[in-house]
């Protein structure tokens, strides 16, 4: 990423980096405040969700879940099987996690799918409290999102189709960025077939399964050279 | 679904369950010290994991239309190459998400 080293320059670019984050999660918010409401739930409810589970597709999941008066047993797996993709998530942060307990904790707590895209493309030089701020923003954003779709309601329609794409393309900017670290295409051919051979599996499971093939893949891989295995260690 | 105390339990089951799964490699970390295999991982995973996120995103939009995938297919397109060329993440990403929107919206497919 381009992003600058100067102290003076770093929140302007904490807010930068966070705002194809905040062009999808603010709809996507919207989008979930809207509905939890429309199923008939207390507009704070919206809000709660989104500051303890923060967890985008088990939130939405939940909402038929809860509308069906499941038992929380029931919800509570379905968001185990939903969100196992975080476990794989932590293993290549630790070594840059702050030790400082609240920021470490908070960090951990927030790590979705787009702050782990975020944080795992940060130049060695961005601090621990930058990444804490980008975690927060990112965080603030989907709250926002979800008290407009809440407190909105009917109104809170999104006016074009598409807009949330803007979550693809940060993907596709944070894919060519870690390519460009290491310059090897290996890891994206093997991300292309399992996903191929996922969606053939189960297609409702599809994200899970190509990152457990995936996992397996990169564990059976010795790493290509000396040079690269001496940059893992810092 | 009026009833605040289930919903309130719901919630607090699902914020720990998430939490656990987000805090699980980090003790696992501190309980088996530096394994090659994490190192290993470390390298391997975040390009893997964003190219696997890439995709799904781009499987999940482009199952809302009829068209097939070749907007999400041009859209990305776009953003690879000016990401490539000129390294600015938020010229990239408007870039090709408008093109997106005006595909999706005007019927450029």
């Amino acid at each position: 990423m381009t992003l600058p080293e100067q102290p003076e320059a770093s929140r302007l670019s904490i807010l930068a980096l966070t705002t194809p984050v905040a062009m999808g999660y603010v709809p996507l918010g919207s989008v979930f405040g809207f509905l939890f409401v429309q199923a008939g739930a207390e507009w704070w409810l919206a809000v709660l969700a989104s500051l303890c589970v923060y967890a985008g597709a088990a939130q939405f999941m939940m909402i038929p879940m809860l509308a069906a008066g499941l038992p929380v047993g029931a919800i509570a797996l379905a968001t185990l099987i939903v969100n196992l993709r975080h476990v794989f998530y932590g293993l290549s942060l630790p070594e840059r996690m702050p030790n400082q307990r609240l920021l470490r904790w908070y960090l951990i707590f927030a790590l979705t799918d787009e702050t782990y895209s975020l944080l795992t493309s940060l130049p060695k030089t961005v601090g621990h409290r930058q990444m804490a701020g980008i975690a927060l923003l990112n965080q603030g954003w989907w709250l926002l999102g979800t008290l407009l779709g809440a407190l909105i309601g009917a109104s809170a329609k999104l006016p074009l189709a598409g807009l949330d794409f803007a979550l693809a393309a940060l993907f596709a900017v944070l894919t060519v960025e870690q390519w460009r670290a290491r310059r090897d295409a290996f890891p994206i051919w093997v991300a292309l077939l399992a996903y191929g051979i996922a969606q053939l599996l189960a297609p409702q499971q599809a994200l899970l399964i190509a990152i457990v093939l995936s996992i397996l893949v990169g564990l059976w891989r010795k790493p290509a050279s000396a040079e690269l295995s001496g940059e893992a260690k810092p | 679904m009026s009833d605040s105390p289930y919903i309130i339990t719901v919630l607090l089951a699902m914020a720990l369950v998430t939490f656990a799964l987000r805090a699980l490699p980090f003790l696992a970390a501190q309980w088996l010290g530096r394994h090659p295999w994490v190192a290993r991982l470390g390298r391997f995973l975040p390009l893997a994991i964003m190219t696997l996120l890439l995709l799904h995103a781009m499987h999940g939009a482009s199952s809302e239309h009829a068209a097939g995938p070749w907007p999400e297919l041009a859209a990305v397109a776009v953003v690879v190459l000016l990401q490539l060329k000129s390294r600015n993440p938020l010229l990239s990403i408007l870039a090709g998400t408008g093109l997106y929107v005006l595909i999706r919206n005007f019927g450029l497919f």
